[in-house]
């Protein structure tokens, strides 16, 4: 028997996921949205786990709507990531999420697994020494870190396209997407700030087949997306200064309605704002991080559009090697 | 690091194994693979003749296909769960499609919710009171037409499938309904 469900739902994992708990600012230790290792580093293994929890959903005109009674859809992710570093002001990186979907919908339950879409990153350091200041002293000190990124999602998921008989084993969207992102960075000790923008272009593709059944070919692309994340922090320094840092940040997250044959599809687009909290223990010299983040959106009108409302709870640990 | 590098590796390689490897995505295909049918045999894809089926709605009435079909153009079923992406495509085709199709039987079809007051406390909270929802109770009609999440069928006055896919943005829907015979 075939059971099929909402595309949507998954796609929380899929395309919201938050970044894999990277290790640290350009300093190290640091903050929630960094995606990068620390300058100097040589290369960042980074492992962690997110556990995702549906709440319902937002319709196409932002109205919050509950799931059915008895409904628990649940989602798992171990992320793998691997960061090299490829010269002074250049660093690469690999993300292979693994999910795990467990859910009761209604009259329906389901536990399925597979592998999710893969993210290869190219990110150039615009800064020579480290950007981290203790105090003020000269206006050159306020200048922030700057990253730019490019990131290829690469579909290595399994998608609505694949040969699936059942839409609850879906990990993937299915398209190749290539994100632009700009991140800047900046500590002064205690606080830290940084301000994400991502600009993603979904490559068209075509598609024959629909959940396992073939289907007169079409053309799809999904729309532009474009994130915007600030984070603000506190750093705290324990004995022998090891470091607790808390951070707090707004997510604003759009993507706009795709295309079919070149005609608009109004079913595609949407919209997610969300906040997260995060808290990371770093040793003193900065090598080892873990972290724990609490991503929520508000079950509640207005804070998003055709898509379900989700709390993350992300736990990982990342090893930066010099 | 490069023992490091090595673990990482074996474990990605195994991942991608335990994933069922490279996917179809990674190449998308435009060929067009659909199977043959031959023309007047009954089956659920297009140009086959539909089963007739019997179903109950949220209102405890029951209703046959071919009963329907009768006074109608055409019956389309909508597959619904209830989802953000379900109910885009319901809302879509409610307010551009059915309006122009008097004679034409729209009909949600909700395959989760398991029973008639599950369906029909689904049905009020998202807004559809005023729509026909069928109970497939037992995925019956969900498994006969080979259906998924968003999946619209339209069967014509004289039985015949004209559709069967994915709602997407409508524009299938009209054109079918449009050259309906």
């Amino acid at each position: 028997m075939k059971y099929r469900r909402t595309v949507a739902l998954l796609l929380g994992a899929t395309c919201l996921s938050a970044p894999t708990v990277w290790a640290a600012s350009c300093c190290g230790g640091g903050s929630a949205t960094s995606m990068i290792m620390p300058k100097f580093a040589k290369a960042m293994i980074d492992v962690s786990l997110d556990a995702e929890n549906y709440n319902g959903y937002w319709d196409a005109d932002g109205n919050y709507r509950e799931d059915p009674p008895g409904s628990d859809l649940n989602q798992y992710r171990l992320n793998l990531g691997y960061a090299y570093r490829l010269a002074s002001r250049w660093q690469t990186s690999v993300v292979l999420p693994y999910v795990w979907n467990s859910n009761q919908y209604a009259g329906l339950s389901s536990n399925t697994q597979g592998l999710g879409d893969m993210k290869l990153n190219l990110v150039y350091e615009a800064f020579d020494g480290i950007k981290c200041v203790w105090k003020v002293r000269k206006p050159e000190d306020l200048i922030p870190a700057v990253y730019y990124g490019l990131s290829l999602t690469v579909p290595t998921g399994i998608s609505p396209y694949d040969d699936v008989d059942n839409s609850f084993d879906i990990t993937g969207r299915g398209f190749y997407r290539l994100d632009a992102n700009v991140l800047l960075d900046k500590t002064i000790y205690p606080w830290n700030v940084s301000l994400l923008f991502a600009y993603g272009k979904y490559l068209e593709r075509s598609v024959n087949r629909e959940y396992g059944n073939y289907v007169e070919p079409y053309s799809k692309q999904l729309g532009d997306r474009v994130q915007a994340t600030a984070t603000f922090g506190y750093t705290y320094f324990l004995e022998e200064m090891d470091t607790l840092t808390f951070s707090l940040a707004y997510s604003y997250l759009q993507e706009d309605a795709g295309t079919i044959d070149g005609r608009t599809d109004p079913s595609s687009m949407m919209e997610k704002n969300s906040i997260a909290t995060t808290v990371a223990y770093s040793t003193m010299d900065r090598d080892w991080v873990v972290k724990g983040t609490w991503s929520h959106s508000e079950p509640d009108s207005g804070w998003g559009k055709n898509f379900p409302v989700t709390d993350i709870i992300t736990m990982g640990v990342s090893y930066v090697f010099r | 690091m490069s023992f490091a590098k090595l673990i990482l590796f074996a474990m990605i390689l195994q991942l991608a194994a335990c994933g069922g490897g490279v996917t179809d995505d990674l190449l998308p295909s435009g060929e067009d693979k659909r199977p043959d049918v031959e023309p007047g045999s009954v089956g659920t894809q297009v140009g086959q003749l539909s089963p007739d089926f019997n179903v109950q709605d949220t209102l405890d009435n029951s209703h046959m296909l071919s009963t329907e079909l009768v006074s109608a153009d055409a019956v389309v079923l909508y597959f619904t769960m209830w989802c953000p992406i379900c109910d885009s495509h319901t809302s879509h085709m409610r307010s551009t499609i059915i309006p122009d199709f008097p004679n034409v039987r729209f009909f949600l079809v909700d395959y989760v919710s398991g029973s008639i007051s599950a369906s029909r406390a689904a049905q009020l909270s998202n807004g559809y009171a005023t729509s026909t929802v069928f109970v497939d109770t037992h995925q019956t009609l969900f498994n006969l037409y080979n259906a998924s999440m968003g999946t619209v069928v339209v069967i014509d006055s004289t039985g015949i499938v004209q559709m069967n896919e994915d709602y997407k943005d409508g524009v299938k829907l009209r054109q079918t309904l449009d050259a309906l015979p």
